[in-house]
């Protein structure tokens, strides 16, 4: 545990970027889902440029984990991070929702590099992540030689799959069926990140339907759970390297990621801005214009 | 001109089952990324995963929506998941099909059983509209098999096919057997079973035994019906359809499926964007099905009251025939 300063420091630094990378897409397409993007741009970061295992020089290299974005909505920030990595040219960024723009308005599988999982269905990427980390042990199972914490071999998975939600998507029944399903398989390369930016459209998400006891719903299911502040760089590193060391134990992982929805622009923190046009953007690129020089 | 290695009558019924069980075992015996993925109503070739390859078979329960989703998780990573459930069950996946297999055109063959009207299960289950429901969707292929050749011809071709395919399989009794042994299934074709020039009756899956059973009827009272066993849905063989349209100048289309959105509709568009010719549709009236027993009476009193035994289709053949100029 403990990460140096030095490489959260870079990672803050990185978090900054892809939030103007997220605000340059924004003024491209003046509108967006800038409330659940803005939300998993410190997640994202942590993910992409310290913890997966990937290829900046190839988007498909078979050993590379999987990252499947329920929340398509929210793939503004995932293209942040593609086009930092370099999976995707830094000068389509504006080009966001225009037509045969590589950035369609939810992620698209066909349409861009280093993006897993068609979404915008809410409620559904959870399954798929589901038969990508069974299709990890289908075929020949890597073995890794006996250790003073693991006395026997165990199977090591070729990759791990990580799957975000958003809080409000676990209102749909499927996200049930698929936690279910992935603790009947035990699959513990599956890790589960759910964005709680505490609200959907129709207001607090717990006043919507209510979500809590949220934590000991997954428990409930089979999941091993974990609470972390999702601003937190420091705290999302600690988090995802247990999880991935806790990996044998035969449980899927859920990590509970505290947030707030338009993290970096107050106008839509305040606001608690789910998809902005019209005034709603405009109020909130001209506060980021002075706040993201 | 019949199509090759058609039988010249109609020979025992057979299940199309034991067709699509040796289909599969035969693929998935050659293809290690053949997989089965069930919903709690087992799989046509189980027992042949059970005992070969354990680790190939998905049991995710009843949970549908859920299923057709890993499906296209399993398929993303280079696997043919064949998903078997019920027909009925389509509608509770079908935004699930839409959005996680046929948008990215996941590799899944999914084969849904019990469609159509015939069946003890009643309006829940006898599902009538997976047809017009499937077509609907881009990307989507349709195969329905007319017996138990055609149904096991079928699949080796369909698992060679990259993307996703729907297998119809019906809740009726066994069709005749229609093929000869040595019968090549050819995806997007379709198939002259029985030859005439009065008339052409298109019809899909076990219809084509009710079909051909017809222009038999009607070959009786002089009128020769050319019978065609749209195996494959969609895409349509369209060529067949026009030259049918202007060899015959008329054209029935005969479904175990409601007229709303399936073979008929297909076809009709077929006809009125290529070339015009009296067309009738026999199906289910745009209503629901009942349940009927499972014996031979008790399938003919179904058939009968919802006008799809062979006297209806020769019937609509007749009155088609007089609107002809």
């Amino acid at each position: 545990m403990g990460h140096s300063p030095e490489l959260i420091r870079k990672l803050e630094d990185m978090a900054v970027t892809l939030r103007k990378d997220c605000l340059t897409e924004f003024e491209g397409s003046r509108a967006g889902h800038v409330g659940g993007t803005m939300s998993i741009v410190d997640l994202v970061t942590v993910l992409y440029f310290h913890h997966l295992k990937i290829n900046p020089r190839d988007p498909d290299w078979p050993g590379r984990d999987r990252i499947i974005l329920s929340k398509a909505h929210a793939c503004e920030a995932l293209y942040a991070a593609l086009a930092e990595i370099g999976f995707i040219s830094k000068e389509k960024l504006p080009t966001f929702y225009q037509l045969g723009s590589p950035l369609q308005g939810h992620a698209d599988r066909w349409c861009t590099p280093g993006i897993e999982f068609s979404g915008g269905s809410l409620g559904e990427g959870l399954s798929h992540s589901l038969g990508v980390a069974l299709a990890a042990f289908m075929e020949k199972t890597v073995y890794e030689p006996p250790s003073p914490r693991y006395p026997t071999y165990r199977a090591l998975p070729k990759y791990r799959a990580y799957c975000i939600l958003g809080d409000g998507e676990c209102q749909e029944g499927q996200v049930w069926e698929a936690a279910m399903a992935a603790s009947t398989y035990r699959l513990d390369n599956l890790i589960a990140i759910v964005d709680y930016n505490k609200y959907c459209i129709d207001g607090p998400v717990n006043d919507v339907i209510r979500m809590e006891p949220f934590a000991d719903k997954w428990r409930a299911f089979g999941w091993w759970v974990a609470e972390v502040d999702g601003h937190s760089i420091g705290q999302l590193c600690d988090i995802l390297d247990l999880a991935v060391n806790l990996y044998g134990d035969g449980r899927p992982k859920c990590i509970i990621s505290h947030t707030v929805k338009g993290r970096g622009v107050p106008f839509w923190e305040e606001r608690h801005t789910h998809s902005a046009r019209g005034p709603e953007m405009e109020g909130g690129l001209k506060q980021a214009a002075g706040l993201y020089k | 001109m019949v199509s090759k290695n058609v039988r010249k009558e109609l020979g025992a019924p057979e299940a199309v089952l034991a067709g699509v069980q040796r289909g599969i075992i035969e693929a998935a015996s050659r293809n290690p990324k053949i997989l089965a993925v069930m919903s709690d109503l087992g799989h046509p070739a189980i027992e042949w995963f059970r005992q070969n390859a354990p680790n190939r078979m998905v049991e995710l329960g009843i949970a549908e929506g859920n299923a057709s989703t890993a499906c296209g998780g399993l398929a993303s990573e280079g696997y043919i998941p064949t998903w078997y459930t019920l027909a009925f069950c389509l509608g509770r996946a079908y935004n699930q099909i839409r959005q996680c297999i046929c948008v990215d055109r996941f590799n899944v063959k999914i084969f849904l059983a019990s469609a159509g009207y015939f069946g003890a299960g009643g309006i829940s289950h006898n599902y009538v509209e997976d047809i017009a429901a499937m077509r609907a969707l881009p990307n989507m292929v349709i195969v329905n098999p007319a017996d138990i050749v055609e149904a096991e011809k079928a699949i080796s071709v369909i698992m060679d096919y990259f993307g996703p395919v729907y297998y119809r399989l019906e809740a009726s009794p066994p069709p005749a057997r229609i093929f000869e042994n040595a019968y090549e299934f050819e995806l997007g074709k379709a198939t002259v079973v029985r030859d005439g020039g009065d008339a052409t009756i298109v019809s899909t899956g076990f219809m084509v035994t009710r079909s051909i059973q017809a222009a038999d009827l009607l070959r009786k009272e002089k009128i020769d019906a050319q019978a065609i066993n749209m195996s494959t849905i969609k895409p349509i063989d369209e060529e067949i359809i026009v030259k049918a349209a202007k060899e015959t100048g008329a054209i029935v289309t005969v479904e175990n499926h409601s007229v709303v959105g399936g073979l008929g509709e297909a076809v009709a568009t077929v006809i009125a964007e290529n070339h015009l010719a009296p067309l009738s549709r026999v199906g289910l009236d745009d209503e629901f099905s009942q349940s009927g027993v499972i014996t031979n009476e008790g399938i003919d009193q179904l058939g009968t009251h919802y006008h799809l035994m062979p006297e209806d289709i020769a019937v609509a053949v007749k009155k088609t025939v007089a609107k002809k100029r």
